[in-house]
């Protein structure tokens, strides 16, 4: 009973065997009722999505947000919907049609793809991949594809200049976030998220914090959420590579950044917050679901509280954050726990846990150190203080400053 | 026909099709697109033979690194993105000679190769082809030194690529 | 005039006999000198008296003399009044040597001279047009120019109403019958070429490339005028290599609707809701420059409570506009608005006074010259007690808390967008942007009006001159206001709030008055000229947010682009001032 889902799938499954169709059709209906009922899912999750957005920022900033489409604004999204759809779309002249037109799709499609890895329970996933955080990382790439065809296609300075930051941000915080997303492969001895989950029986957050911690920065920036938002900058660049799309196609747009951002609080779940583990989930799977989705709510909230909180760091500070902090401190976390991984028997999970837990304390402690002592301010000092604070005119000027003043 | 077949002849006419466009299309980074649909065709190839790491490994850095690499290079000098010269060079007509011949001495040798007529092992369910290339990468007896070979290549590549772009003045 | 002004007098005239002649006309001071040797004398004022800091460059039109005056207004950077330079030209041939190579904050002012009077600055560097756009016919401020659908030079127009029938305008004269346009001109084929100029004076700087002889392309971008964070229709246009700024020029006027000349129809009184307008974020400081302005040429003073109620008023301004401008400028860093609607939170109830005492929430014409248009309505001293003894100073300090150690805006403000003290006073900067540069310049202390020299405050300083730094100066600023509002809250007398009776149509004997004001965004001056008549002769605003944007150039090349839109944002413009 605690696995409905499967239930119903044997179910359909018997149905369509004993329709006598071949088993080859059979398997491939029934992957594209997989396919359907999870991309529809999400996508039905992501429309929830648009007003737990602009709920949850018009709380951060002292609003009241949404409030008055139905109870407590929740059908909000709809109307948004409504009135994308029904907005004039525009093609700027001189933009690349075809290239235009696809780039919208391409930036959902992919965040809808990396569903298709994502364990929602034991029993409930597209595919237990053996390559899984590579998947990941691949259809990484293909998003940037898709942002920089559509800065391209745009016909715009802006936009153009928003597509050359996505590939400068995005192609070097990939570099950190595969060396960290190699530290839970390591741990779990396989690149497969299923695998992964199933090996956390203690989070790998409590195991590897800083691996966590620079996958969780890493991925905002691929996300190019706040502080690192600086392909679509608005008080710099506007909008960046959608600021020419109107309508649905910008729909598209938002409504792939939000379940992007939504999909990296999954992704992060599955590696280091034991995805859908929790108590009970492994005999009753269903509740395996609503852990899933509990971690990913919270790692969502956890980007949307950073995004609204923070202001944006500049372009070259975000790439020397990126070069001279995340990927060397990356490299020696991945390389100091391989080693203990080496060393330390894995007979007692508990002891190989704290060592590794205490390994992480050392580095962050040590990284923390190193970064006080570098901290001395670079501030330029452009003038020595005047000692005129408060400035005592000269004699002359004091006699003509109180005559005017004898009140 | 099996459904698989019928899946690699429509991949590989796309593979086919868009690697013609890459050359004849007369936009860069159309050109560039195109190129993406091949290499993305040929990961799909990976995909049917069970490959999964190299299809995943094609689309990572065929697509994720070399075209989009080849992108922002065409975007940053984007006033020569549209091309208007001949499309052939004058040595075109020996080009297609070599291009037959290399074709036709391929088709030779691999007419009198049984690789096409022999079934492929089934792989055991237990087996981890992943972790077999892993190994296989670093072991001794295996690829250990053209992997090195190629990382001191790369690395090499890279101390190069900083000398050029290095601006001395600002040290 | 003051005692040392006179000490500096007597040696001009001596050092410079036959140049330098004292205005002897009646209600004006200052000097006339001779044009020719205007840049002489001005150096040697600069170099040896110390007068290094131009305030305001203006034109005005004497046309039934058939002269043009260019009215330079001076000051010390270390306090004290203005020393007051006039230089005359004929009309036809409007010409006077441009005194940019002294002090280059005259640079945006003379422009704003050449473009609405036609005054020639010989060897100013870019002489363009700056309010009107490059194809206007004539120029605007000329007395003898007219307006489509003019009616008559002064308000109130006896033509409105001649039967008891409202009588527009324009249906005398018809659309296309009234509009003049220069010899040769076609709309219908006229091409805009205004940017070719414009693009021209950047003057892109090919580099020679690094040593490996990568040469670099450099890029012209257009910062608005449509742009999320130019504060309103404003353009930069700048000139990229990679992401550095290597040149930029403001590009304004976008919003003009010649203030001046309207203000030059209206009758004195009418100008007061009229100056609301300007800087619409703090119109009560405002209304303060300008009832300063016109009651040194009537000689009145307004009474003690009215002086306290303006005191307070221009204090809650300064506040209300610093809060906005700090949370504005976390805006252009990229914090999502949640900063700004924080500091916004404060404005609203000191808007909410305003609004109880003017009626208005930021339109608030609540001077008048001589006193303040309404006495505190009941409950509302109570509500400015709470505001500024309790509720401001922890919201303040809570501001203060949640940003100032922010890494990231300590990164993306330390060190960049820097002014030196030496450019802040030569580019006339003024206000917190000069005070931020480590100027302790405030013209409530070193020129002071009102009763301002009754009050313990200091003057906040800061030494870096960066956007940090100007960030800073604006909470500190906040907190001596609060410090101000405090005393003024404590010693506010009973008493009459308006000198004599409240009059629609004041009597201005003739002569000149530059009131000046230490606005919240800088030094707002009122130069008015009466001539006796209802209407002023002359009415300009040096306004801050016009004149600070001179050293906008020098604060933003060798930064990155995303800075230039902070550098802006530090300076804290608003349009409506801008662009007049």
């Amino acid at each position: 009973m605690g696995d409905p889902i499967t239930l119903i799938g044997k179910w359909l499954e018997n149905l369509l065997y004993s329709w006598g169709l071949m088993p080859g059709v059979v398997s491939l209906i029934m992957a594209v009722i997989g396919v359907v009922v999870i991309a529809s899912a999400v996508l039905v999750l992501d429309i929830l999505l648009v007003w737990v957005e602009r709920k949850v920022v018009a709380r951060f900033q002292d609003r009241l947000g949404p409030n008055r489409v139905g109870p407590f604004g929740i059908i909000q999204p709809i109307a948004d919907v409504i009135k994308l759809l029904i907005k004039e779309d525009i093609l700027p002249i001189g933009a690349d049609k075809i290239v235009y037109n696809l780039a919208p799709i391409m930036a959902l499609g992919t965040v809808l793809l990396l569903w298709a890895v994502l364990p929602l329970s034991s029993t409930v996933y597209g595919t237990n991949l053996n390559v899984g955080v590579l998947y990941i990382v691949a259809l990484g790439a293909i998003s940037t594809l898709g942002i920089i065809m559509a800065g391209w296609a745009s016909n715009n300075k802006y936009a153009l200049l928003g597509a050359f930051r996505t590939v400068a941000q995005m192609v070097s915080y990939e570099v950190p976030l595969v060396i960290a997303l190699l530290v839970p492969v390591i741990l779990a001895r396989s690149m497969g998220l299923t695998d992964i989950v199933e090996a956390q029986s203690i989070w790998f957050v409590f195991i590897a914090p800083i691996p966590a911690l620079i996958v969780l920065i890493t991925s905002i920036a691929e996300l190019g959420r706040a502080p690192f938002d600086l392909i679509e900058a608005e008080s710099e660049i506007v909008a960046g590579f959608h600021i020419e799309y109107t309508g649905m196609k910008f729909g598209l747009f938002y409504a792939g950044e939000l379940l992007h951002a939504l999909t990296v609080g999954g992704i992060i779940a599955t590696l280091f917050l034991g995805g859908w583990r929790g108590p009970g989930a492994e005999t009753y799977p269903i509740l395996g679901i609503f852990y899933f989705f509990i971690k990913a709510l919270f790692l969502y909230w956890v980007i949307m509280w950073i995004k609204y909180s923070l202001p944006r760091i500049r372009i070259d500070h975000m790439l020397n954050f990126n070069w001279k902090f995340l990927t060397p401190l990356s490299l020696v976390i991945l390389i100091v726990m391989a080693i203990v991984d080496k060393i330390v028997p894995k007979t007692s999970m508990l002891v190989y846990s704290l060592v590794m837990l205490f390994v992480n304390v050392v580095v962050g402690w040590l990284t923390l150190q190193l970064l006080r002592r570098n901290a001395k301010s670079a501030r330029m000092r452009v003038a020595e203080p005047k000692p005129v604070a408060r400035p005592e005119p000269s004699p002359t000027a004091a006699t003509s400053q109180t005559s005017s003043s004898s009140s | 026909m099996t459904p698989l077949q019928i899946i690699f002849l429509i991949t590989s006419v796309g593979i086919l099709g868009s690697a013609l466009m890459v050359v004849t299309t007369r936009n860069l980074v159309h050109a560039a697109l195109w190129l993406v649909v091949s290499l993305f065709g040929v990961a799909v190839l990976y995909v049917m033979l069970s490959a999964a790491f190299l299809a995943v490994a094609q689309v990572v850095i065929y697509i994720g690194a070399i075209a989009i690499l080849m992108i922002f290079a065409i975007m940053l000098t984007r006033r020569v993105a549209k091309d208007s010269g001949p499309q052939t060079n004058p040595n075109w007509t020996w080009a297609v000679v070599v291009a037959a011949a290399l074709f036709g001495g391929l088709t030779w040798l691999l007419s009198s190769w049984n690789g096409f007529s022999t079934p492929i092992p089934e792989l055991s369910s237990r087996a981890d082809p992943l972790s077999q290339l892993g190994q296989a990468l670093v072991s001794p007896n295996a690829y250990v030194l053209p992997f090195e070979v190629a990382s001191v290549l790369l690395l090499s590549a890279l101390i190069g690529a900083i000398m050029v772009a290095w601006d001395r003045r600002s040290g | 005039m003051s005692e040392l002004t006179t000490i500096v007098e007597n040696t001009l005239e001596t050092r410079f006999p036959e140049v330098v002649v004292r205005d002897e006309r009646k209600g004006y001071e200052g000097f006339i000198i001779q044009a020719e040797k205007l840049v002489e004398v001005v150096t040697k004022l600069r170099d040896d008296f110390g007068y290094d800091y131009l305030s305001s460059v203006t034109g005005v039109d004497y046309l039934p003399e058939g002269k043009m005056e260019v009215v330079y207004h001076l000051y010390k950077s270390t306090g004290g009044s203005a020393l007051v330079l006039k230089a005359q030209t004929p009309r036809e041939v409007a010409s006077v040597p441009s005194l940019v190579p002294v002090y280059p904050g005259a640079e945006l002012q003379e422009r704003e001279a050449w473009d609405l009077y036609g005054i020639h600055f010989e060897g100013h560097p870019d002489l363009r047009r700056i309010l009107m756009w490059e194809g206007f016919h004539g120029h605007p401020m000329r007395k003898d120019w007219q307006e489509a659908y003019y009616e008559e030079d002064s308000k109130p127009y006896k033509s409105r109403w001649p039967d008891g029938e409202v009588w527009r305008s324009e249906d005398k004269n018809t659309f296309h019958k009234n509009v003049d346009y220069p010899a040769g001109f076609d709309p219908e084929t006229w091409v805009p070429d205004g940017d070719a100029s414009l693009y021209a004076g950047l003057g892109r700087v090919v580099k020679p490339g690094n040593g490996g002889g990568l040469g670099t392309e450099q890029v012209v971008v257009n910062m608005g005028p449509q742009h999320p964070s130019t504060h309103g229709v404003f353009r930069m246009v700048v000139t990229l290599d990679g992401e550095t700024i290597t040149a930029l020029k403001p590009v304004m006027g976008y919003l003009h609707r010649n203030h001046e000349k309207i203000g030059e129809r209206n009758t004195f009184l009418q100008n007061m809701p009229f100056t609301d307008r300007l800087d619409y974020l703090s119109s009560m400081s405002n209304n303060f420059g300008y009832a300063l302005a016109v009651e040194k040429l009537m000689g009145v003073k307004p009474p003690e409570r009215a002086e306290y109620l303006r005191v307070i008023m221009a204090e809650f301004t300064r506040i209300s506009n610093h809060i906005w401008a700090i949370g504005f400028l976390l805006n252009d860093l990229g914090a999502y608005f949640t900063p700004m609607l924080y500091a916004v939170e404060e404005r609203e109830l000191i808007l909410d006074i305003f609004e109880a005492v003017s009626g208005s929430r930021m339109m608030c014409n609540y001077f008048r010259f001589g006193g303040v248009a309404r006495d505190l309505p009941e409950g509302v001293y109570e509500k400015i007690r709470k505001l500024v003894y309790d509720r401001l100073p922890r919201k303040i300090d809570e501001l203060d808390l949640y940003l100032t150690n922010n890494e990231i805006l300590r990164s993306r403000g330390e060190g960049v967008g820097i002014l030196t003290p030496d450019q802040a006073i030569a580019y006339s900067a003024s206000g917190p942007l000069l005070r931020a540069s480590g100027v302790p310049y405030d013209i409530r202390r070193a020129d002071p009006y009102s009763i301002y020299e009754r009050f313990d405050f200091d003057v906040a300083v800061r030494y870096h001159g960066d956007i940090y730094d100007r960030y800073m100066i604006r909470l500190d600023e906040v907190r001596q206001s609060l410090r101000i509002l405090q005393q003024a809250v404590r010693d506010m007398p009973e008493g009459p709030i308006q000198e004599g009776k409240p009059q629609y149509q004041v009597r201005v004997p003739p002569g000149e008055a530059y009131g000046r004001v230490e606005g919240p965004k800088g030094e707002l001056g009122y130069y008015v000229i009466s001539n006796g008549k209802p209407n002023p002769w002359r009415y300009h605003v040096r306004a801050p947010s016009f004149v600070n944007l001179t050293p906008l150039e020098i604060m933003c090349v060798g930064n990155k682009v995303a800075d230039s839109v902070a550098i802006l944002g530090s300076i804290d413009i608003v349009l409506g001032e801008t662009d007049r």
